[in-house]
């Protein structure tokens, strides 16, 4: 058995628990363009996206004692700028869920996709996508958060979330098959 | 999971297309951040038992070297400084010592017992010539050789006042080396 993933860059985050500048900055060059590309899907543009960087790894620094090791810094860091996100998107007022009436789906659809797939089509579409739905894709998809994840990020049920979920990448694959 | 899912995940790593400003956000982190601890060196463990260690190596290194180089001189210094003492405060001694002796208004009585408190005293200097031998603080040792000396001198000088009534001698001698 290998060795607890959850402990990942343990020596350095010690050290910055004790407030070691160079282990700070380490730790800060392995992560800030991981957090940075969350922060530009979350938010979609290059200034708000540096904003939550910047205060999400001053978060992280001064909170770091209570960082126990559940997940790996990685993880931990990156629920930080998806709720700083989500608040900084609240605090605009920008629906972070979309404002349709919430829908249950009983079954679980199969998308087909009769067209040969795209990346850069994929990255259009959900470019295209109203604020609610391209939260919900990113989280589920890019993110790899569970509905159970979401539902906590945004204040939903996670039945909620599944439902929004279904919706926005239905809306997703309409907007890819126009482009 | 349906192909689409399954796709987009597979190319998870192709949403991450850009690159942010590290220094320039870095300079903004670090001015959020509290002022780095900077532990003093003399606070450091590590650095502790490095001194602690170096100072010893350096004490044996010195005592060593004073043994073999420098303690001949010293001890050269402080034998001659004791000869000089001796040879000053002993022929002092000596004479108030005489001058007890030969003093018409002293009983035998009276000067054997005073000359006893003389003797203890002379028995501590000889202790005290011992603790030269050692050779533990030289400066200190000699100073307590001188104290006998004036202590055994200014007895005598203050039962000799006693017996010449008011007398008053005016030699200050030996209270200054």
């Amino acid at each position: 058995m290998g060795p607890n993933i959850h402990f990942t860059h343990r020596t350095l985050v010690e050290k910055c628990k004790k407030g070691h500048r160079n282990a700070q900055y380490e730790l800060y060059t392995l992560y800030v363009d991981a957090m940075y590309n969350i922060g530009y899907r979350m938010l979609g543009n290059k200034e708000d996206a540096e904003d939550i960087v910047q205060e999400s790894f001053v978060r992280a620094f001064k909170n770091l004692e209570t960082f126990n090791y559940d997940s790996t810094f990685g993880a931990w860091l990156k629920r930080i700028v998806i709720n700083s996100s989500i608040n900084h998107l609240k605090a605009k007022r920008i629906p972070i869920v979309p404002l349709e009436a919430h829908e249950f789906h009983l079954t679980e659809e199969e998308t087909v996709v009769d067209t040969e797939i795209d990346i850069q089509k994929v990255k259009k579409g959900i470019a295209e996508l109203p604020m609610g739905y391209k939260q919900i894709i990113n989280l589920y998809l890019i993110e790899g958060y569970d509905h159970i994840e979401i539902g906590a990020v945004l204040g939903i049920s996670p039945s909620t979330s599944k439902s929004q979920y279904h919706r926005a990448k239905k809306k997703l694959i309409t907007i890819i098959k126009t482009l | 999971m349906d192909n689409f899912e399954k796709y987009v995940q597979e190319h998870k790593n192709e949403f991450d297309e850009h690159k942010a400003d590290r220094e320039m956000l870095w300079a903004k982190i670090e001015g959020d951040l509290p002022e780095q601890k900077v532990l003093p060196l003399w606070r450091s463990r590590s650095v502790g038992i490095a001194a602690s260690l170096l100072f010893l190596v350096g004490l044996a290194a010195s005592i060593g070297f004073f043994a073999r180089n420098g303690a001949t001189e010293q001890t050269q210094f402080v034998d001659k400084e004791l000869i000089d003492i001796d040879t000053h405060y002993m022929g002092l001694v000596s004479q108030q010592i005489e001058l007890l002796q030969n003093h018409p208004n002293l009983s035998q009585e009276d000067k054997k017992e005073f000359l006893g408190f003389i003797n203890e005293l002379d028995a501590e200097y000889k202790v005290l010539r011992l603790e030269m031998n050692k050779n533990l603080d030289n400066e200190i040792v000699l100073e307590a050789i001188v104290k006998n000396y004036k202590k055994r001198i200014e007895l005598i000088e203050n039962l000799l006042d006693q017996i010449n009534g008011s007398k008053i001698i005016d030699d200050d001698y030996g209270y200054t080396l």
